[in-house]
């Protein structure tokens, strides 16, 4: 019998499969680890209690609880990556809007143009 | 006189900015304006007036409009270097004094401190405290002890200058700096100057919430230049 959250938990990772599919569809490796993705996803949906098996090899009492660990994880992860691009990001806008700056400089009494 | 470049980052200062202008022109200095996004008409507020205007496309922060200023004047040939808040807070007259300082200790900096003053600027007791605990930080993430935190008037020359390259867009540019003298064993010195806390100023000055931005941005810069 499937439950609504599994339901629920595997439209989701359809619709994000979906996406980032659409999102990064540059070469077939990207879309093979999407596919990936997809099929354990939706495997441990399935049968959640794998996941408990999984756990216990780590030390881990729960499965649920090895999930949340493990995605904290990731997430801070990719936060820090995020955060170091919009850096860069920012750094390059800045050096655009400082070169065209410096570049369209005035001199306002018009004596000493540069 | 070799050409003293006085660097004023701008941000919607209009109201107090002639005034400010107009004691640096006094003093012969080549002003520097750098209009960080200004959502007001800072060029035809003052035109006709001899300053070099530059104008980032949008509002980057202070560091930004700072650095911005010193790679132009490097461009330009400068020598002497002056940074100065377009608030009003400083004294042009400070200016002076400070470039015979910077020449006679023989030091690449002079940051100007408002705790070194004989006769200290009125200050609230919740600025001092902010400052003092600034000051602190500013130690503990530079190694550099001043007796002021956020001072806007400093002075400096050509090897100073060529040394900064400021990545801190907004206001953790002060300690940034800091943390450049430190790496670049620049000499450094400290100079009384005097502040005068006007009702703008006050309204324009630093919050204290904004400070723990400021803390928030110096971390980042750590974990991430």
């Amino acid at each position: 019998m499937i439950s609504v959250i599994q339901i629920l938990l595997i439209a989701g990772v359809l619709l994000l499969a979906v996406y980032s599919y659409r999102l990064f569809r540059s070469s077939y490796l990207d879309a093979i680890l999407i596919i990936l993705f997809l099929v354990t996803g939706v495997f441990f949906i399935f049968f959640p209690d794998t996941t408990t098996k999984v756990a216990h090899l780590l030390g881990v009492g729960r499965g649920a609880d090895m999930i949340f660990y493990l995605s904290i994880l990731f997430f801070a992860f990719l936060i820090l990556k995020l955060y170091a691009k919009v850096r860069k990001l920012q750094q390059e806008v800045t050096t655009l809007v400082r070169k065209e700056s410096i570049d369209k400089a005035i001199a306002t009494d018009e004596k000493k143009s540069n | 006189m070799q050409p003293v470049y006085v660097i004023l980052p701008v941000f919607n200062e209009g109201a107090v900015l002639g005034a400010t202008i107009e004691q640096l022109l006094i003093c012969q200095y080549t002003i520097v304006l750098v209009d960080d996004g200004s959502t007001e008409d800072i060029l035809s507020l003052i035109k006709g007036l001899p300053v070099y205007y530059l104008r980032h496309r949008f509002n980057m922060g202070q560091g930004a409009a700072i650095q911005t200023g010193i790679s132009f004047a490097l461009r330009n040939g400068a020598e002497t270097f002056v940074t100065f808040d377009a608030d009003g807070q400083h004294d042009a007259t400070d200016i002076g004094k400070m470039i015979k300082h910077l020449d006679q200790t023989k030091a690449d900096i002079v940051f100007g401190s408002r705790f070194m003053s004989v006769t200290p600027s009125h200050i609230s007791f919740l600025r001092k405290f902010v400052l003092q605990f600034a000051r602190l930080l500013n130690y503990f993430f530079s190694g550099i002890l001043l007796s002021d935190a956020h001072n806007g008037l400093r002075v400096f020359n050509r090897r100073a200058a060529s040394s900064f390259n400021i990545l801190e867009n907004r206001m953790a540019h002060a300690t940034e700096m800091l943390i450049l003298v430190k790496k670049n064993k620049l000499r450094y010195e400290e100079f009384p100057v005097h502040i005068s806390y006007t009702r703008y100023s006050k309204k324009k000055g630093q919050k204290l919430a904004q400070g723990f931005k400021v803390l928030q941005d110096i971390i980042l810069y750590k974990l991430f230049k």
